[in-house]
């Protein structure tokens, strides 16, 4: 194991880092292609209307302006194939058609030889609309007599995540999940106490740092397209579907990536840009600005209800939870969202009668979709808050009452889930223990644990060729987007193939030249693509070792690879001096082929989740009591990550993610008024910046060396935006008796509810 | 988004600048530090035909003594400038220090104080103190230039009584009595502050003549007058018991709306709390940054 540890976390500087501080690394941004050219997207200013028609004719007598796409070129391009796509229901066509569902819904599209023209050019684009009925709250969504946005539900099956999705027809309903195992009602009648608890969890904006930004490149019988994509296969799927073009002739290739979070997951603008470059008949490149990115997707907000029983010894008899969450105009992931949050509000705890429901409605506001963790931080924040809310009114100490509910390693969440591969009571020792060693007090700190089940498909290759001179090139399309995917590769590749990290290279994603992966999203990269990568090199090792074997005697399994070549019982022997053995020439290479499918590993990897994504956060805060403003000041953060592959790297994820839920605790929140976002600029719209990242952060980071990817290595990332925002609430209810139940929490929120706290203790309740 | 097509001018020299701005017209509008011009261009919420840049005029620029104490201020002096200022800091450390915590480093670095008075969005920094501090502007227009009170000068929200044609040349604070103090305090959870309270404690008898200026929460610099004059000659624990007690009452009659950095409710309750804390800054009962 020690071996392992030394040979995995080499502590080597990432191959991107140097790159990207001298400005060399491209991004999709930077890409610049001959003939290319710039589109720009005119967006709908009504939250619902009937597009009456559309005047395009002035915009199209500007010179410079090349092309103007709009619903009305849909019949011609789709030519009988569907013009709508989706993930779940195919409910979004390339360009409005008839109708625009949320402010920011594209209605039209210019090619023009500059940006400038361009978006000049959307100033002349006359587009007269007949406004209907709108609404942009989930519970008002379902009412009876709510204004529909869409009136049918075309379903897809298998398409990106396994199965379907549930829609209610006739309502907003897109999905509708279900669940129970037990009898939850009898837990409730025979219990000692029932708590109900609601919780508000707000839209949140992925804020990437790198907008959205695609070229396509439309030709008659192929799309090239460069994109800031998560998935770039399924962009290939959906175009394919889309233009009738066969995958295979769909090229996408994704340079580094400035940042995702689960924005660029999925498809996102690919179909509008590539419809726009069908129209103009050359390549267009279109990149958003920030305030458009945050029109183009967010993350589902949630209304999270719990009611949880519990016996006079503090043990947890049953638990129902209902999730609403606000899906937006067009679904996306948002069904697997959805049934994410239900699941991920059951904590990891051992729960005999259980019930989950959620729903996930269209209203017309900006498309939900993933972000990072999908439905986990609404779930653990209602649960983890409630958890606290119950261990006060039984006046036991909340880690005492989390810990007598505890899975151990083992324990099942969910009876059709995988047993949790964690020990989270030891987790959560580690995390106090971690807290009182940094000098905080964990025994007056606020406390929250998380387990989620990443929904991991095990669908990735990757191809691995070793050069004569013993370089190594991976192709892969596990994209970079600043997580450090491609250094973890790197790492795996060098440890089989006893190559040093400076020799081994990944190639830029190209659905083109590398194999099919599913998605860079899920926590899963390490895991699936770090297999295949493992698979292939060791593919090409025992292929190198055989043909030693064979050319300087005795077995195989005496050779080692080798900085430079392979060792064996007569020595050292370059890779170039046994190629030259073999070939006779000084050339060729060897090429291996890893591939991970859910039948991996006898079908093991067909089973939810591959691994439990476990987080603990221990957190101390200082509020000020007069303007109700909360800081951070403290904060642990502790993840089993099975095997540390890189630290920086992984140390950084999880920094990253801890202070990306402080955004959503404390200061994020896109606004809705009269149907219109009123914050939907960086202006108005408040992200943490490193002033108001706490001045301690500790990341625990423990190698059980028991999770299923390369060295006993589970994924990492997600976890640690799970527990922060109920560390923060529950340290402020455990400090100033103040419980908030809606995020974020604001300053005015928190002078309220300490306002309230003052004026109930001054009528002396 | 990408601003509509505009015309750029560079003039080395005022009158050239006024000569384009009044050329011009309402077709045209000054650019000194851009961080809310271009991105309010950007946004297309504003167009211009003609961009004058302003940033050439080397006679804008700095920060000079004035002979009674106090300072010059050339218009597009930067936030950052301010801030590490020796005049400044030796004369005005509390406005050093308002300029040290103004937005972000690149809203400091590029930011000018002629462009954040010009331009007139309420959520700012700068214009409570000034108005505190009585400071006065200097206009440059077609029929030569103009002085004027700051306080008379912002209007309101995105409106000065700079005319078509003007372009503000300095600021000038005066020089202030031996042992006056000041002090600075502002909160919001947004990019920008919610509500600023600047108090200046001028020495008079045994105590102050004070003066209370509330930022941010509506469309100009509001003074606390009652308190001003309830405290007024008061010793120090006397003017902050009278503070103290009349703050929640003097914030009621502050023009307050409900907005996404808060209901108006809570940006009053914050005038008295920040009133009490820059009094206290103020007299140096606590640090002078918060």
């Amino acid at each position: 194991m020690d071996a392992a540890r030394h040979l995995h976390n080499t502590g080597e500087i990432r191959g991107d880092y140097l790159e990207k501080v001298t400005g060399q690394a491209q991004f999709a941004s930077d890409v610049v292609i001959p003939g290319m050219l710039h589109g720009r997207v005119l967006r709908s200013p009504l939250p619902h209307a009937r597009i009456r028609s559309i005047d395009v004719s002035a915009a199209l007598a500007m010179p410079g302006v090349v092309a103007v796409l709009t619903g009305a070129d849909l019949a011609e391009l789709s030519a009988g194939r569907n013009s709508h796509w989706g993930l779940y229901l195919r409910d979004r066509p390339l360009v409005a058609i008839d109708r625009v569902r949320y402010v920011g819904d594209p209605v039209a599209a210019v090619a023009a030889l500059d940006e400038f023209t361009a978006e000049e050019a959307l100033d002349a684009i006359l587009v007269d609309y007949d406004p209907l009925p709108h609404v942009t709250d989930a519970r008002e969504a379902m009412a009876p007599d709510a204004p529909l946005l869409h009136e049918k539900m075309d379903k897809i099956q298998n398409f990106y995540f396994r199965g379907g999705t549930n829609p209610v027809e006739g309502t907003n309903i897109f999905q509708h999940y279900q669940y129970a195992h037990g009898d939850v009602e009898a837990a409730f009648s025979r219990a000692h106490r029932v708590f109900e608890d609601s919780f508000r969890f707000p839209m949140v904006v992925h804020a990437a740092m790198e907008p959205h930004v695609v070229i396509a490149d439309w030709r008659e019988d192929s799309i090239t397209l460069w994109s800031g994509a998560q998935s770039p296969t399924t962009v290939q799927k959906a175009l394919s579907l889309l233009f009738g073009i066969d995958m295979a002739k769909i090229r996408v290739i994704t340079p580094y990536v400035g940042g995702g979070f689960g924005g660029k997951s999925s498809v996102k603008i690919d179909p509008l840009v590539t419809a726009l470059s069908w129209k103009a008949k050359r390549p267009v490149r279109v990149c958003l600005s920030v305030s458009e990115s945050m029109l183009t997707c967010r993350r589902l907000s949630a209304d999270i209800e719990l009611k949880t029983a519990v016996d006079a010894g503090g043990k947890l008899l049953g638990k129902s939870v209902r999730v609403v969450m606000n899906g937006g105009a067009y679904a996306d992931t948002g069904p697997a969202v959805a049934v994410k949050a239900a699941i991920r509000a059951i904590g990891p705890y051992h729960i005999p009668n259980l019930k989950l429901e959620s729903y996930a409605v269209y209203t017309n506001t900006v498309p939900g979709a993933a972000f990072r963790s999908i439905g986990g931080p609404p779930a653990v924040w209602a649960t983890e808050s409630q958890m606290d809310v119950i261990a006060d009114a039984l006046q036991i100490d909340p880690v005492d009452f989390r810990l007598r509910n505890m899975l151990d390693k083992g324990g099942l969440v969910k009876p059709d889930l995988r047993p949790i591969d964690v020990d989270m009571p030891g987790m959560l020792r580690r995390g106090l223990a971690a807290m009182d060693e940094a000098g905080g007090n964990s025994r007056a700190s606020g406390v929250a644990v998380a387990a989620s089940d990443p929904g991991i498909h095990a669908l990735g290759s990757a191809l691995v060729r070793m050069k004569i001179d013993c370089s190594v090139l991976i192709l892969t399309n596990t994209i970079e987007l600043g997580q450090g995917a491609h250094g973890v590769l790197r790492a795996v590749a060098s440890r089989v193939l006893g190559q040093p990290l400076a020799r081994i290279k990944v190639a830029t994603p190209d659905t083109d030249l590398a194999p099919y992966d599913w998605v860079t999203g899920a926590s899963r990269s390490t895991v699936i693509m770090g297999l295949a990568v493992e698979e292939a090199c060791a593919e090409i090792s025992r292929e190198v070792r055989q043909l030693a074997a064979e050319l300087y005697g005795g077995e195989a399994a005496a050779y080692v690879l080798a900085d430079g070549g392979v060792a064996g019982p007569n020595g050292f022997t370059s890779l170039l001096d046994l190629m030259v053995r073999a070939n006779g020439i000084d050339s060729g290479e060897f090429v291996g082929l890893g591939r991970i499918t859910p039948r991996y590993r006898n079908g093991d990897f067909s089973r939810m989740p591959l691994f439990w994504e476990t987080a603990v956060g221990v957190g101390e805060t200082e509020i000020d009591v007069e303007t109700g403003e909360v800081r951070l000041t403290r904060y642990v953060s502790v993840a089993d990550v099975g095997r540390v592959m890189n630290r920086k790297s992984a140390e950084g994820q999880d920094e990253g993610a801890a202070i990306q839920a402080l955004g959503h605790t404390l200061y994020e929140e896109l606004v809705y008024e009269d149907g219109q976002p009123l914050n939907a600029s960086m202006i108005d719209y408040h992200v943490p910046a490193i002033d108001e990242a706490p001045r301690e952060f500790h990341t625990v980071l423990i190698e059980s060396g028991d999770g299923p990817g390369p060295g006993g290595a589970r994924g990492m990332g997600e976890g640690a935006i799970l527990p922060m925002a109920p560390v923060i609430s529950n340290s402020l209810a455990r400090q100033y008796g103040v419980r908030v139940r809606e995020l974020p929490l604001t300053p005015e929120r928190v002078w309220r509810a300490i306002r309230e706290v003052q004026r109930d203790a001054r009528r002396g309740k | 988004m990408l601003p509509r097509r505009f015309n750029l001018h560079r003039p080395d020299r005022i009158e050239d600048a006024v000569a384009l701005l009044a050329e011009h017209g309402d077709d045209a509008s000054p650019y000194a530090g851009g961080t809310e011009l271009l991105i309010a261009m950007k946004a297309r919420v504003l167009s211009y035909a003609h961009i004058v840049d302003l940033k050439g005029i080397a006679a804008l620029r700095g920060v000079s003594a004035r002979s009674d104490g106090g300072l010059i201020i050339g218009a597009l002096t930067t936030h950052h400038e301010l801030a590490n200022h020796s005049l400044v800091l030796e004369r005005l450390p509390a406005y050093a220090l308002l300029s040290a915590n103004v937005a972000n480093i690149r809203v400091r670095a590029a930011g000018t104080l002629g462009g954040n008075l010009c331009f007139a969005e309420p959520h700012a920094d700068p214009p409570a103190m000034l108005c505190a501090l009585n400071a006065e502007l200097v206009l440059a227009g077609p029929g030569g230039e103009r002085r004027m009170l700051l306080a008379e000068f912002i209007l309101g929200e995105l409106s000065t009584a700079r005319a078509t044609g003007e372009v503000l040349v300095r600021i000038e604070v005066p020089g202030l009595p031996a042992g006056t103090r000041a002090g600075y305090r502002a909160f919001g959870h947004l990019e920008r502050p919610a509500v600023g309270v600047a108090a200046v404690a001028l020495p008079l008898g045994k105590g102050f003549d004070w003066r209370l200026r509330v930022g941010s929460i509506c469309g100009r610099p509001t003074a606390l007058a009652g308190l001003e004059k309830a405290m007024r000659g008061l010793p120090e624990a006397d003017a902050l018991a009278v503070l103290a007690e009349g703050a929640e009452q003097a914030a009621a009659a502050v023009e307050a709306d409900d907005d996404i950095r808060g209901s108006a409710e809570y940006k009053r309750h914050l005038v008295g709390v920040l009133a009490r804390r820059a009094a206290r800054a103020a007299l140096g009962m606590e640090a002078l940054a918060a």
